[in-house]
């Protein structure tokens, strides 16, 4: 449409959309596993309990009032719920689209075929940490490899996009070539994600054995890169070694050349995430990432979405971080990459420092330089 | 589509006015969205299946500033281009 013409009605100025365009959703607390990372359980901000169905479709009839259009149901498990049918119906009512986040363990043809029969599935995330079910099991326990890839099969079948994602941690480091081959040539997906196991839930009392050590870092990084050539790009993350080995480098480069501050380098600016969607924890409440569970804005049915979207001081203090330099935190002091560093991630910089509004120490390139790291 | 022609918005598409001079329209089943300006939000919230697209424009000449003669034909194309990608459909004349 001709933008010159201009609507006489006087609309409201606004910086942030009006509504949130997604949502993520732990629609159960319960699991059928007990990963050794789960940034999940053992959380201390977390409410282990679910509400019942009516109380998600009132919330969903909210929802499409607003004009979401996407859901992504988390956990927990969230096929562990015997209702999902009739959530994903309420979704599907409201006209939004819906994905999951799962171990794929629970996946079975009965409700694969109801998910595909509504036409609205994006894509169920399974997590598959192992080229086979020795190092997959190490973390997340015994059986559930073959429950991954028989919950991989079942949405195949079914013609389900299905989205895998590698955790990365101490026992699978070493098969990342293995694994890639197996996600890639074998299962035949297109691509997969990869992240990393971060100080976060019951990985806290488990650091030890699973957080991967400097030397581990360097290697998942150089591995990494190296197969998302050899796999032409078919390798993706948003966080973790390989989003850390693209970025440092880049960050190496820019100083090393003396070029001009990154866009938004030199501030604390992550994620964007809280101008286009907002979470919801198991027992209603609702946060701004399910990274920053402790962060309570209000609860769903009872405080109205809009009203907190848009005038939450809490959720506008997180979209005005870019606002703070990080030239002010003593962590940053006389460090050469300020310019080009943006000091990740609010939730594990919570987690690490019990601050929101600090650079996380788990990104920082200085620190890894320090510790006997080096750019891949 | 004619001027003749009455469009009528698919109901399963979502509106989106996400900012104050940008909007999307959504449609959940097949994940398409189409953005577009508070001209394109307008021209939306007519089409009802009664209102052609004739009178539609003349509609929103009254209710733009500065609307330019060209104005019925981008309105034209814009409701074409929405029902290819089916957001739009015609009312059909009861006989
Ligand atoms: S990481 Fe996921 S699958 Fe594993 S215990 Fe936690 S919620 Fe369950
Ligand atoms: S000290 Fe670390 S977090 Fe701070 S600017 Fe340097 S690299 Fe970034």
């Amino acid at each position: 449409m001709p933008e010159e013409l201009k609507d006489k009605t006087e609309p409201t100025v606004s910086k942030v959309m009006r509504t949130p365009r997604s949502l993520i959703i732990e629609i159960t607390s319960r699991c059928n596993l007990r990963c050794r990372y789960c940034y999940f359980f053992n959380n201390p901000a977390m409410v282990y309990r679910d509400l019942p169905a009516n109380e998600w479709l009132t919330f969903f009839d909210e929802l499409g009032s607003l004009g979401v259009m996407k859901v992504t149901l988390a956990g927990g498990e969230p096929f562990i719920r015997e209702d999902l049918p009739v959530l994903l119906e309420g979704i599907v009512r409201n006209r939004m689209r819906f994905s999951f986040l799962s171990n794929g363990g629970l996946i079975n043809d009965e409700i694969a075929a109801f998910m595909a029969g509504t036409g609205r599935c994006e894509y169920v995330q399974v997590s598959v940490d192992g080229s086979c079910a020795e190092v997959h099991d190490s973390c997340r326990g015994q059986g559930s490899f073959d429950g991954a890839i028989r919950g991989i099969r079942t949405l195949q079948r079914h013609r389900i996009r299905v989205a895998v994602r590698v955790t990365i941690h101490r026992n699978n480091v070493h098969d990342l070539e293995n694994i890639a081959h197996f996600l890639l040539d074998e299962l035949g997906l297109p691509d997969f994600g990869t992240n990393s196991a971060g100080y976060m839930g019951t990985c806290c009392g488990n650091a030890d054995d699973v957080l991967l050590n400097i030397e581990e870092r360097k290697e998942a990084m150089a591995t990494l890169l190296r197969l998302t050539a050899k796999y032409d790009g078919r390798i993706s993350s948003n966080a973790g070694p390989l989003t850390d080995g693209r970025m440092w480098r880049r960050m190496e480069e820019a100083r090393a050349q003396g070029k001009p501050a990154f866009h938004n380098g030199g501030r604390l600016t992550a994620c964007g995430c809280p101008n286009n969607k907002i979470s919801v924890r198991a027992d209603g409440a609702i946060v701004p990432c399910n990274m920053l569970a402790h962060v309570e804005l209000g609860r769903i049915n009872h405080d109205s979405l809009a009203e907190i979207w848009q005038n939450s001081p809490a959720l506008n203090q997180l979209r005005n971080r870019h606002s703070i330099p990080l030239t002010g935190f003593e962590f940053c002091a006389g460090c050469s990459y300020i310019p080009y560093c943006t000091g990740n991630c609010p939730g594990l910089g919570y987690t690490l420092t019990g601050m929101v509004d600090h650079p996380s120490p788990d990104a920082c390139l200085r620190r890894f330089l320090e510790e006997g790291g080096a750019i891949a | 589509m004619n001027q003749t022609d009455r469009p009528i918005a698919n109901p399963i598409v979502v509106l989106r006015e996400e900012f104050d001079d940008w909007a999307v329209l959504f449609n959940p089943d097949t994940a398409e969205a189409v953005g577009t300006n508070p001209v394109g939000v307008a021209v939306w919230k007519r089409m009802d299946g009664k209102r052609s697209i004739e009178d539609i424009a003349a509609e929103i000449k009254n209710s733009f500033e500065d609307a330019p003669d060209a104005a019925f034909k981008e309105i034209a194309a814009f409701v074409n281009r929405l029902a290819e990608n089916g957001f739009v459909g015609l009312e059909l004349e009861s006989k």
